[in-house]
């Protein structure tokens, strides 16, 4: 099957039902996406699929032929930083940072989705869990990345 | 492969050398050797992990073209240490952490924790102590009860301090000037009168050759630019864009991936899988493994998924004790505390007596059921096995212990075996256990010259784990007048100590009754009290215990600090005026009182809103906590704050330790609100997150920090946030409802969190 990953086309050749995480972990060796629970409840394993955060590890990846799959490691693609990520820094969000790539993803697909969010809006979007507890940084990141993109799109304006 | 009956340790003279030096045409070489209180045999180290060469050394090394090396022997498991920890060293040696590359050694005498062993800081000034050698000796190189900054922190700032002098002793005799004249600053040497400047790197090399009659004298604390300072984390860059590497991501040419399915039953065995052969035909499957005793079998396959799908339908024959359940255990529990008290660690004045001749007394039971660590990487190990040397990757605890691992399995020596310490996806304990080296060591010597990655997966990890052990707990207290005339606290567990160091380092296994851990936050409390009694008991049970994120005081803590608050209830009094009337050490009363003071203690909290207050001290830091609550309708609460005041004397990395109180308070309420491991027919009822679940975003409160500016020698920060954590909340809980809560967790009192 033919995947775009990060705006590149990969070829694969695996059983029909195999999920996307391991396509990407052990087939493409893209170890950014994390195993966590394998039962789509943890979130370690969310990527966007066609800009929608997705948990892939029971995702069958042949699902996901066809769609636009962006992967932690397609969140900063030219290699400069996003404002989500640049606000992570600022905020020193991660502990062990297993859960953040997740993390990441998830609150791009957020602020893609909803540019000013609310604590509540989060509350109900970021399901992921972190064991080392960051949440409260990551809530504080995410309303700073989303001060960030604001900042732009009124210059731009 | 080795001969197994080899000498297995002792082989670093080749490159092990005394006092301070360089080998030939290197630069800089600051060995532990620069200070005089290691003995010879604690010097040892190889250098490997450095780069080229035998150039390398114990924690400092600066190459001619200025590159910076230090040392980062310990593991990064989220609490920050692979920052802290160089921050004691460039503070000393001058250079801003920008300017370091930090370099994981191999679990060499050099690096042991010294702490670990000896629960006391080293005295740079003096010789190694018995237990300190031993450290050295085993090596005992590892991570764990919060012991690295206290283990650290004199150390490491006279090996920054030990380089610096010399630095400066250099480039002071290469202007023939002397070193008074001299200052280092930003990885520079500067001669004060002529303003020339050198760098590090242009004098490595004349520095190395000067010996150090003592050691310099550390910075005094004024003079800090890093320490005490929030000071941006190195390992944050790697962990926002997927490429820093955990022990789960290691990817080796022809490797192989491996997935553990544990015997069922925890005392029990595999002894057959009669579809072995349907299983090694599936797709991608290579081998299936029995481990040694048949305490598991490993599928080998092309891939995890494949491997994991076919450890699950492995039909497995097995022996073991089918019928252990949680009522089993607790029924057993009543019956220790009853009848079968072994030790009291502490028995002071006559609390028994007093108890039982008074009337009107206080007289309750608590409970705390197992705990899983549940790390966020499930646990793995990858190991290559390759004629008489064998190489490991993982996240782990003890890069020492993972060489130990390996040597035990394969028989190779210690030298031959090279450790890639890699970042853990969470620690807490559970990576401190060796299970998982020993296993995947199993298999990669069973299937030689190729390098397997072993997982477990999530169910596997859930179900087959060293807990948090369940406990019981009896309390008897005698009140007079706002204060405790008797206290007598009694506990029913399976002792960790124990458990942990039989399966760890059996020549240290101590009897349940001196286990140190299950005192911890029971016995020494800081309220005054006439009559005072701490007693234990052990269950007997086929259950593996393990060190959980605060140990002891992750049950004591929520034991000691509900009791007291039930104590200052029943005295009419507040529980912060109680806790204050018996507190005589300023530490304590000073954390107690700045926690009231920031949460507001003394004014209302509002229509709906109710606090409690816990104070604890654990791994030499006392932490005091109030919880907020909304009371949405009758069981159902909002938790919306933790006021959070920190004594862990002095601060190295500020944004660190507040990092860590928010860490701990949500891994306590996990705990708190939904954890339990339980029994039935011999099997863990629990699976996955769906039933082991954890504190999200939803439910997360917002934590305030107040860190006390205290100058005492540094405790530790990355574990005494947990234990007040449950006791504040169900203390707060008490408040609005009237219900005393003696039982975790939450959910099974019908309690839900918003
Ligand atoms: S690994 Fe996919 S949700 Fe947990
Ligand atoms: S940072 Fe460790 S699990 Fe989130």
């Amino acid at each position: 099957m033919e995947l775009n990953i990060n705006g590149k086309i990969h070829t694969v050749d695996v059983e029909e039902g195999m999920p996307l995480l391991w396509v990407l972990r052990d087939e493409l060796n893209m170890t950014g996406t994390k195993y966590g629970c394998g039962v789509a409840s943890c979130g370690s394993c969310t990527v966007m699929l066609d800009g929608i955060a997705t948990r892939t590890c029971t995702l069958p990846a042949s699902v996901a032929e066809g769609k636009a799959i962006t992967t932690i490691e397609g969140v900063s693609p030219d290699g400069e930083l996003s404002d989500v990520q640049l606000a992570w820094i600022e905020h020193q969000v991660p502990q062990c940072g297993y859960c953040q790539s997740g993390m990441i993803v998830a609150a791009e697909a957020l602020l893609n989705e909803i540019p000013n969010p609310t604590d509540e809006d989060i509350n109900q979007r970021i399901t992921n869990i972190c064991r080392c507890g960051t949440y409260n940084r990551i809530r504080a990141a995410i309303h700073t990345a989303a001060k960030r993109r604001g900042d732009k799109t009124n210059l731009a304006d | 492969m080795a001969d197994s009956n080899k000498k297995k340790r002792g082989k670093w003279t080749r490159r092990a050398f005394i006092g301070v030096g360089a080998l030939a045409g290197v630069g800089l070489v600051v060995g532990v050797g620069g200070n005089i209180f290691l003995t010879r045999n604690a010097r040892k180290y190889s250098g490997k992990g450095f780069g080229e060469g035998d150039s390398i050394n114990a924690w400092v090394h600066i190459s001619p073209d200025n590159l910076i090396s230090l040392a980062m022997p310990r593991a990064e498991m989220g609490q920050g240490v692979s920052t802290s920890l160089p921050m004691l060293i460039a503070e000393e040696l001058e250079v801003p952490m920008s300017n370091i590359r930090l370099v994981t050694p191999q679990p060499e005498p050099a690096y042991a924790n010294t702490f670990l062993l000896t629960q006391e800081p080293r005295n740079i000034y003096s010789s190694l102590s018995f237990m300190e050698k031993i450290a050295h000796f085993l090596p005992l190189v590892a991570t764990g009860g919060s012991t690295s900054i206290p283990d650290a922190y004199d150390l490491l700032r006279s090996m920054g301090a030990s380089a610096r002098e010399m630095l400066i002793r250099a480039a002071a005799a290469k202007w023939g000037v002397s070193a008074g004249d001299c200052y280092a600053e930003n990885a520079q040497v500067i001669n004060k009168k002529s303003g020339e400047k050198v760098n590090y790197g242009a004098i490595a090399n004349e520095a190395a050759q000067i010996k150090l009659d003592e050691l310099p004298a550390l910075k005094s604390k004024k003079d800090w630019k890093l320490l005490g300072k929030p000071i941006q984390r190195l390992d944050i860059p790697e962990k926002i864009d997927g490429s820093a590497e955990f022990g789960l991501d290691v990817r080796l040419d022809g490797m192989l991936y491996g997935a553990m399915r544990h015997a069922t039953y925890h005392d029990g065995a595999i002894t057959a899988i009669p579809n072995q052969a349907e299983i090694e035909a599936r797709q991608g499957v290579k081998k299936v493994v029995m481990l040694p005793d048949g305490r598991g079998a490993v599928v080998v396959a092309d891939n995890t998924w494949r491997a994991k799908n076919a450890a699950l339908a492995l039909k497995l024959e097995e022996t073991g004790n089918n019928t252990l359940s949680s009522e089993e255990l607790d029924a057993q529990a009543e019956d220790v505390i009853a009848n079968k008290i072994i030790a009291a660690p502490k028995d002071e004045g006559n609390a028994t007596k007093v108890l039982d001749e008074s009337e009107g007394i206080l007289e309750v039971t608590y409970d705390v059921p197992y705990l899983a660590h549940a790390c966020m990487e499930p646990i793995n190990c990858t190991v290559l096995v390759k004629g008489d040397k064998a190489e490991i990757w993982a996240g782990h605890q003890g890069s020492s212990l993972m060489a130990d691992g390996v040597v035990a399995v394969t028989g190779l020596d210690y030298e031959n075996v090279t450790v890639h310490e890699k970042y853990l996806g969470g620690g807490f304990g559970r990576r401190a256990e060796i299970d998982m080296i020993l296993n995947a060591a199993h298999v990669a010597k069973e299937m030689e010259g190729t390098p397997i990655q072993l997982v477990y997966t999530r169910e596997e990890d859930i179900r087959h784990e060293m807990y948090r052990p369940a406990v019981k707990s009896k309390f008897r207290a005698k009140l007079n007048n706002g204060g405790i005339e008797a206290w007598e606290h009694k506990v029913a567990l399976q002792s960790v100590g124990f458990s942990s160091i039989n399966r760890i380092k059996p020549q240290f296994a101590e009897p349940p009754e001196k286990d140190l851990s299950t005192p911890e936050g029971a016995a020494e409390l800081p309220y005054r009290m006439e009559n005072m009694k701490f007693a234990l008991g052990q269950i007997e049970a086929p259950i593996q215990v393990g060190n959980w994120r605060s140990v002891g005081s992750s049950q004591n803590g929520f034991f000691t600090e509900s009791f007291i608050d039930e104590c200052a209830h029943a005295s009419n009094m507040d529980p912060y005026e109680f806790r204050r009337n018996l507190i005589d050490d300023p530490r304590f009363k000073n954390v107690l009182d700045k926690v009231a003071e920031i949460s507001n203690w003394k004014q209302n909290p509002g229509e709906n809103r109710f606090r409690g207050i816990a104070l604890c001290k654990s791994f030499g830091s006392i932490v005091g906590q109030v919880a907020e609550l909304t009371r949405i309708s009758e069981k159902e609460f909002s938790i919306d704050k933790y006021y959070c005041v920190i004594d862990c004397g002095r601060v190295v990395n500020p944004d660190t330790v507040e990092a860590q109180m928010q860490s701990g308070i949500i891994f306590g309420l996990s705990a708190a609100l939904y954890g339990e491991i339980t029994f039935k027919d011999g099997e863990v009822e629990q699976y996955n997150f769906p039933q082991y679940e954890m504190v999200r975003m939803n439910v997360a409160p917002t934590v305030v920090v107040h860190i006390m500016d205290v100058d005492e020698y540094p405790g530790g920060v990355g574990e005494p946030a947990t234990p007040p954590a449950a006791p504040a909340l169900t203390n707060a809980i008490f408040a609005a409802t009237g219900d005393r809560v003696r039982s975790l967790p939450l959910k099974n009192h019908g309690y839900t969190f918003v």
